[in-house]
């Protein structure tokens, strides 16, 4: 079955069909739409399962940590703002090894508040101890929570995963989504198996306890990597598994016209297809140009990055993020990543946009081009360039002049 | 000893070293085993953290002496010179711990292992260890004194500046013979036995305890200072009333209805002695064996 | 309160269930208060604890219980509940668990979280009607810190943050009337210097169903400045002289269940403690003194007109 379907309703429908059992949840804009969906399922009976509004995503994120640790099938949503209010917790409950999935619709982050979309929310949850999906369409997002669900719950695993979508771009964006069948599915994802742990009488279980010192600590925290890096393998021995069940097939990085490209974009999420775009209209133009987009962040698809990357010139990474006073977060990852990489040795090009949901046109995507082949000729890398415009700054200037009124509408200086 | 590091830290300080001090101890609040230190050098002090290689070990509470946790033997080798407050000769304690390294014992004369003993045993160790690594005047230990004791008031201050000179007077024969400290050679030094850690089952891999009361491997006796003592002639076996408000537990009632303590776990907060209706819980000072306080008194 | 199995004190159980061992510091009146409630509830319980001195009770690989515990964080052991609670009432009606595995959720934590960070958590578990226990150990302080202020310390009291010659000036939050103005199935004050009161409570308290508070004052010896042999006598003060009414709220009506015939000064309480001293010496602070007074007679006397406080 194929219908059209926002961003949050594929992530609901994902819900859905891994027959999630408990939804602890809050609203916030714009991911409300996901947990009102799945609300209405419930109350027309077309899904067995419990919702309970908490009363702050900390709460929330409190609960689905503990529902889960107690061996119930959990699914949980938020955005930026809800998913910092809940930071302490996101950590908190991967350490707990509670495999549930949280949908974050990313959306920039205060101050200034704002609605629109870039991903400093979802990576300031980097660190955290979840296994992190970046969805490019609202097909990928239904898929990639059912695959999210399977990755989690693994016993090589068993981690929290987030399952990031854009706001506006994806969430309130509908595209003709394919939706599988409950008998599919079930061929894909079997019931949850908290393998004999959770609370019951009669079996003592202290989760979560204090440790004193670092040898325990180091231990424990250590644990959580090595489950994250076991989760490499198990996406992809699922998502081979998942195009099997249902013909779609996805991997830990996703190339577009890669194999003989010189130049590369790197891009995560929604504005990937933008990028993928461009890349077309390059491609008729004649020019070797492709996009390389991480669909698995974390654990971060090390080796994979740098096979897709062997041979290439330049390379293009577009950040929707700033990390003020360093530049893009996902330039520091692969610039760390390619260190010391002797076959592995593009020139890597900083770019800054998309902040706050602000477009990214496709003259900007050949600009970015441009730049890059300039650095790989000359061999001067430039710093990060901020896309920004000079039509933009005369917007800002004109409100500027409204926004500081004693100084009479005049021209700033 | 917290208060102990910082007199002599600050003593070291007023004689013109770096100096570094710092309290070590657990989660409790109170009641447990705690450790400080001290660095002192004429140079910058870049270490930092526990001291690996003491120069002297102080020991305030013998009873830790036993006890693995409480780490007293960490780093000790043959040029660390141990001080234990304590009655018993450092013979005694040689034989019983097998330690080649110098043994001192400091115990203030005429008084006994009650609590008012203990008030000054900061400042008590902390001169004794003065005139032990010898670069300490009794000046800069007196100002040391004044300085970290500013929140007494002055009939108490005289109280530790008494109780200092009676130290550092005591420990005159073994001044200065407190060996610097030395550092690792880099050429010749034992390899750090690195493991590659593997994946582990989240079942244990999760800080969670699938077991229940594993707490009572936990000696918490060893807290006491002083010990409550049942005296079974005068105990009435009302059992609810010890037994329900000993805050730790610790006591138990048995099938005769007589309540018995945990030693093993008991910390000592007397609350039972404080308690009792007819008087029967005795209080006596942890050291010496309860069946001697209580000889002549059970039947 | 007539079908109670605890008449007198001879019925308090006489085995406890709650681990010796933990790094709590002796003469806790904590400690006191939730191993004689962990009497009565039993074992089949499972503890969702926030930030606070309790933490301590299980240090890997150490536990003093019998059954189970979740250690949360500071803000939020309430919602911890509710996913445990929520998470076994699905495994129930899932026939994934036997009743027999049922657990209690109980809520523990300190002053801290209870008055303050864990409130908005606290609201959303009684307004969404939870079933489960809440005990807050009340040390009138962020005790596991040092006794810091908290919206728990009462007026006067001098804490780590309260250090001039008048203490915290501002007043103790009343979390029983918070709790109450709810309308949760049960709400009650204990200590542990009163132990047949408190099995009472626990008692009748776990023939509720819904949120329900036991809220225990706990002496501090560490925090307030006493020494720990003086627990007890102190709790025995606290209700003697006023200061911590023995009451219980049921449908909307409070009930105070010890009602001290003839109050004791509450220079009694306070002069035994350290954190009271400076109201003492280097001279008395009368007017605080009769402040702190004024405020408990007038407490009382509302009880003794309408045989109630209204929350």
């Amino acid at each position: 079955m194929r219908e059209m379907l926002t961003g949050n309703g594929a992530a609901a429908w994902g819900a859905r069909l891994a027959e999630v059992e408990y939804l602890p949840a809050f609203p916030i804009t714009p991911q409300t739409e996901i947990i009102e969906t799945i609300a209405k399922w419930i109350d027309f009976g077309e899904c067995n399962c419990r919702i309970v509004m908490l009363d702050s995503e900390h709460s929330m994120i409190t609960a689905a940590g503990a529902a889960a640790t107690t061996g119930v099938r959990t699914f949980t949503a938020t955005s930026s703002q809800g998913l910092l209010y809940g930071m302490e917790m996101l950590y908190t409950v991967a350490g707990w090894r509670a495999p549930f999935v949280l949908v974050n619709v990313s959306r920039g982050l205060a101050s200034p508040i704002t609605l629109e979309p870039d991903h400093n929310d979802i990576l300031a949850a980097r660190d955290c101890g979840f296994l992190q999906l970046h969805c490019a369409t609202c097909q990928e997002v239904l898929d990639s929570v059912l695959l999210a669900f399977r990755v989690a719950e693994d016993p090589r695993v068993r981690l929290p995963v987030i399952v990031n979508l854009d706001g506006f771009y994806l969430s309130f964006t509908r595209e003709p989504v394919k939706v599988p069948s409950v008998q599919e599915v079930a061929g894909f994802l079997p019931p949850f198996d908290p393998q004999n742990q959770g609370f019951r009488a009669g079996t003592p279980f202290s989760q979560a306890v204090a440790v004193l010192g670092g040898t325990a600590y180091s231990y424990f925290r250590y644990q959580s990597h090595l489950a994250a890096r076991n989760a490499e393998a198990v996406f992809t021995e699922s998502a081979v598994l998942f195009n099997e069940t249902f013909g779609r097939s996805y991997q830990a990085v996703e190339t577009y016209c890669c194999d003989d490209a010189e130049v590369v974009f790197v891009m995560m999420g929604s504005f990937a297809t933008k990028a993928k775009a461009a890349v077309d209209q390059l491609r008729a133009a004649g020019q070797a140009v492709g996009l390389l987009r991480p669909l698995l962040l974390r654990p971060f698809p090390a080796e994979a990055v740098r096979r897709a990357l062997v041979g290439k010139r330049g390379v293009a990474i577009v950040d929707q993020n700033l990390s003020p006073g360093y530049g893009g977060i996902l330039h520091s990852e692969f610039a760390a990543n390619l260190y010391g990489c002797r076959d592995v040795n593009p020139v890597l090009v900083s770019f800054i946009g998309g902040l706050g949901g602000r477009d990214i046109g496709p003259e900007e995507f050949f600009e970015m081009v441009n730049i890059t082949r300039a650095a790989v000729a000359s061999g001067c890398i430039p710093p990060p360039r901020l896309l920004y415009t000079e039509s933009e700054l005369r917007d800002m200037r004109k409100w500027q002049s409204i926004a500081l009124e004693h100084r009479s509408g005049g021209e700033l200086q | 000893m917290k208060t102990a590091s910082r007199i002599l830290g600050t003593a070291f300080f007023l004689e013109g070293f770096e100096v570094q001090d710092a309290p070590r101890y657990g989660a409790e609040r109170r009641g447990a085993p705690i450790s400080a230190y001290v660095r002192a050098s004429h140079r910058e002090i870049k270490e930092r953290g526990i001291i690996r290689d003491p120069s002297l070990v102080i020991v305030a509470d013998e009873t830790l002496v036993p006890m693995p946790a409480a780490g007293v033997f960490l780093g000790l080798s043959a040029q660390t010179m141990l001080l234990i407050h304590s009655r018993e000769a450092p013979e005694v304690w040689r034989d019983r711990l097998n330690v080649e390294g110098p043994i001192r014992t400091l115990s203030p004369p005429g008084e006994d292992r009650d609590r008012l003993a203990w008030r000054h045993i900061g400042t008590v160790c902390a001169a004794a260890g003065a005139r032990l690594v010898g670069v300490v005047s009794r000046e800069a230990l007196a100002a040391s004194l004044k300085q970290e004791l500013a929140g007494l008031n002055a009939a108490s201050l005289e109280e530790n500046l008494d109780h200092a000179r009676w130290a550092y007077d005591l420990m005159e024969p073994g001044q200065g013979r407190v060996a610097p400290g030395r550092w690792l050679s880099a050429e010749a030094f034992p390899r750090p036995e690195w493991v590659d850690l593997q994946y582990e089952d989240a079942r244990v891999a999760a800080p969670a305890i699938h077991a229940a009361m594993t707490s009572e491997q936990v000696e918490t006796g060893l807290w006491r200072t002083r010990r409550p003592v049942i005296d079974p002639a005068h105990c009435k076996r009302c059992w609810w009333l010890c037994s329900t408000y000993c805050p730790d537990s610790a006591i138990r009632v048995d099938e005769s209805g007589r309540p018995q303590i945990d030693y093993a776990h008991c910390k000592g907060c007397m609350v039972c002695v404080a308690q009792c209706p007819n008087h029967a819980i005795d209080m006596i000072p942890e050291r010496v064996e309860p069946n001697a306080a209580m000889a002549g008194k059970d039947s | 309160m007539s079908e109670t199995r605890f008449k007198t004190v001879r019925n308090l159980p006489p085995d406890h269930l709650l681990g010796t061992g933990t790094a709590m510091c002796a003469g806790c009146g904590g400690l006191e208060a939730l191993h004689q409630i962990y009497d009565i509830l039993g074992e089949k319980t499972v503890f969702i604890n926030a930030a606070g001195c309790m933490t301590l009770l299980a240090v890997y690989p150490f536990t003093p219980f019998r059954g189970s515990w979740l250690y949360t964080a500071m803000a939020s052991a309430p919602a911890g509940a509710q996913g445990v609670r929520d998470a076994l009432d699905i495994l129930l009606e899932r026939g994934r668990m036997t009743a027999a595995e049922d657990l209690q959720t109980v809520v523990l934590t300190g002053d801290g979280a209870a008055y303050g960070m864990g409130l908005s958590a606290t609201s959303g578990a009684i307004e969404r009607g939870l079933d489960f226990l809440y005990i807050c150990y009340d040390n009138e302080g962020y005790g596991n810190t040092g006794q810091q202020t908290s919206g728990a310390t009462p007026h006067g009291a001098g804490t780590a943050t309260n250090k001039g010659a008048l203490g915290y000036p501002g007043d103790k939050k009343d979390l029983f009337a918070i709790w109450a103005a709810h309308r949760p199935a049960y709400v009650a004050t204990v200590i542990g210097a009163e132990p047949l009161d408190l099995a009472r409570k626990v008692e009748q308290a776990m023939q509720l169903t819904g949120p329900r508070l036991i809220l225990a004052l706990a002496p501090c010896p560490t925090g307030w400045g006493f020494d720990p042999d003086a627990t007890v006598q102190l709790g025995k003060l606290a209700v003697e002289t006023g200061v911590w009414p023995l009451k219980e709220s049921r449908g909307g009506k409070t009930m105070h269940t010890k009602v001290p015939k003839k109050r004791l000064p509450v220079e009694d309480y306070l002069k035994c403690q350290g954190r009271f001293a400076h109201l003492f010496v280097p001279e008395r602070k009368d007017s605080v003194l009769l402040e702190i007074q004024a405020k408990i007679d007038a407490y009382w006397g509302a009880v003794e007109c309408h045989g109630a406080v209204d929350p």
